[in-house]
């Protein structure tokens, strides 16, 4: 590009790398610790959605977990691509991609691509996809902020994006992620306990149904722990569905008057 | 209200949405031989504009302009690199302008908007030119590149400014550049100090006071700041800040960038079915005139709003 000067010098970030060791609160396993925000182990971080963010989609919601913050948008539905097969049912398109100045050094959001695909796992079994035939409903996901548990925060403002814009669901798709830190199991990680983790659980429900849309585990765990873990994201997810639900019948309140 | 008041209400709107969509021309030259547009507005008038500055806690400096609709999220973050060797005492700024999916419904995953590339070249011109035009003679830009220099020949701040289009209803460039400027006076540089490998890193709290390379330089001096205002031209009307709407039908647009010493900086007319009159274009730069005053103020509402907090 012509305002760029000469070939651009290679830069670092002057802030201090994160450490590579455990800061030793982690290490006691039976010691008391507290988390880096003061929130109890089984205590998530408040939550806050908003509907519209976005005037140009037929849907959005903003979402914002402590520090990690989403815009969620929907196209849709629309006219399929030229390249696709005809389908009796709509298809479901989505895309997540990270600001970059969402991370702490710049440009290093996740694999979007991953991301991407499985924010279509978990919100395609909730859409009644029977409903636009031969269309496609597009939804797009921008992190603005990573501070953790980010694909569960995208997962559950796309299903409040999706609402808004009318699109038909069996439910409210809410998603919520444990992190195992030694013998702890801490719901709703921040971006420093996933870094020193041992293993995830992130579950994403239909809490009205009961039904699990996804589950992914990674790490070493017992049995009974996967349990235990399962357990509080179904209990967490039940609560954030209502949290999204208010916050849907906040808007439509709000544009009926 | 009564149902049956409603349902012609209905039926009237309906019409009226029906031939704005049909005939988008006609429906918007009727309204202007009234001297009014759709949305409420004199023709001359730029919508409600707002700024939030420090929306991004992970940036250096950041800010979150909004004019009618439109909406951009700009962040700054600092770095250090090597300065170059024909200018030791200087650092750099690079300014990316992105256009995500999210922002409008003609922008698909993979497939960049038409509109991207060209916000961002007038971007760097506006901000990045008018820094070296300066600079070369004495420092009379908007930002000094030698403001950014940490020892000399050694280390330099290199700006990443990164701007987003959160909702895309047209004038995306003044929105952009505003949100561009607003980040820049929020900026806070970070306190660094030279570590054992000849690096620079921040200086937290608890680490003291070793060796601070940069005590005094927290904020950027920020001289002649650039504000602009797009027109659209059609017939005898000028139309100003237009969205997106009104940008699709009128397909002539003139920007005009003015700086806070009430000096031209740019002006920008993409071709367009319309030829511009000099005396449209004065009108164009006085009109311009006036919202720069407009948008100072709104800035300096916003900067002394954050330093009451």
């Amino acid at each position: 590009m012509a305002g760029k000067a000469a070939p651009t010098p290679t830069t670092y970030s002057p802030s201090p790398t994160t450490q590579k060791t455990k800061p030793s609160f982690f290490k006691n396993h039976d010691a008391d610790w507290v988390r880096p925000d003061g929130r109890g182990f089984h205590q998530c971080r408040p939550a806050f959605f908003r509907t519209g963010a976005v005037n140009a989609a037929a849907g959005s919601a903003y979402a914002e977990f402590g520090n990690t913050k989403v815009i969620v948008s929907v196209f849709g539905p629309r006219e399929s691509k030229k390249a696709m097969m005809y389908s009796d049912i709509g298809r479901l398109n989505c895309n997540v991609s990270y600001a970059t100045f969402a991370t702490p050094v710049r440009g290093q959001g996740s694999d979007d691509e991953d991301f991407s695909s499985m924010l279509h796992k978990a919100l395609e079994g909730a859409i009644i996809l029977e409903t636009f035939p031969k269309t496609t409903v597009d939804v797009f996901a921008l992190v603005l902020e990573s501070g953790g548990s980010d694909l569960p925060v995208v997962i559950s403002c796309a299903s409040v994006a999706l609402a808004d814009a009318g699109i038909m669901m069996y439910d409210l798709v809410a998603s919520v992620s444990v992190s195992c830190l030694a013998k702890n199991l801490v719901i709703d990680p921040m971006l420093e306990e996933e870094s020193y983790q041992d293993g995830s659980l992130m579950l994403t429900c239909m809490p009205s149904k009961y039904e699990v849309t996804q589950l992914t585990i990674t790490g070493e765990w017992s049995a009974a722990k996967i349990n235990e873990g399962m357990q509080l994201c179904l209990d967490a997810c039940s609560k954030l569905a209502n949290i999204m639900r208010s916050c849907l019948k906040e808007a439509a309140s709000g544009s009926e008057e | 209200m009564g149902y049956s008041n409603a349902s012609g209400d209905l039926s009237s709107e309906m019409e009226v949405d029906a031939f704005r969509r049909l005939f988008p021309l006609r429906f918007y030259e009727r309204h202007l031989a009234e001297l009014i547009r759709p949305d409420g507005r004199a023709l001359g008038k730029a919508r409600d504009t707002t700024i939030a500055l420090g929306a991004v806690a992970s940036a250096d400096g950041s800010a979150l302009a909004k004019i009618g609709l439109t909406t951009m999220l700009a962040a700054i973050k600092m770095e250090v690199m090597t300065p170059l060797k024909e200018s030791p005492d200087e650092g750099c700024i690079v300014i990316e302008f992105h256009m995500p999916p999210i922002c409008s419904p003609l922008v698909r995953p993979g497939r960049p908007a038409e509109a991207a590339p060209v916000v961002s070249k007038q971007l760097s011109d506006t901000i990045l030119r008018h820094v070296k035009h300066f600079s070369v003679r004495s420092f009379s830009g908007m930002i000094d590149l030698k403001d950014l220099s940490l020892v000399s020949g050694k280390a330099a701040w290199m700006a990443y400014l990164d701007i987003y289009c959160l909702d895309a209803d047209g004038s995306l460039f003044d929105v952009a550049l505003l949100s561009a400027v607003a980040a820049f006076s929020h900026l806070q540089i970070p306190v660094v100090s030279m570590n054992d490998e000849g690096k620079l890193i921040v200086v937290s709290e608890e680490n003291g006071e070793k060796d601070v390379v940069n005590k005094e330089k927290r904020k950027l001096r920020l001289n002649r700041i650039p504000f602009s205002l797009t027109c659209i031209l059609h017939k005898k009307y000028i139309l100003a800040d237009p969205t997106a709407e009104e940008e699709s039908i009128f397909e002539t647009v003139v920007t005009v960038v003015l700086d806070t010493s009430d000096q031209l900086v740019s002006l920008y007319k993409p071709g367009g079915p319309a030829l511009a009159f000099t005396s449209s274009v004065q009108d164009c730069i006085a009109l311009t005139k006036q919202r720069l005053k407009e948008l100072q103020t709104i800035l300096d509402e916003s900067i002394s709003g954050m330093e009451v907090d």
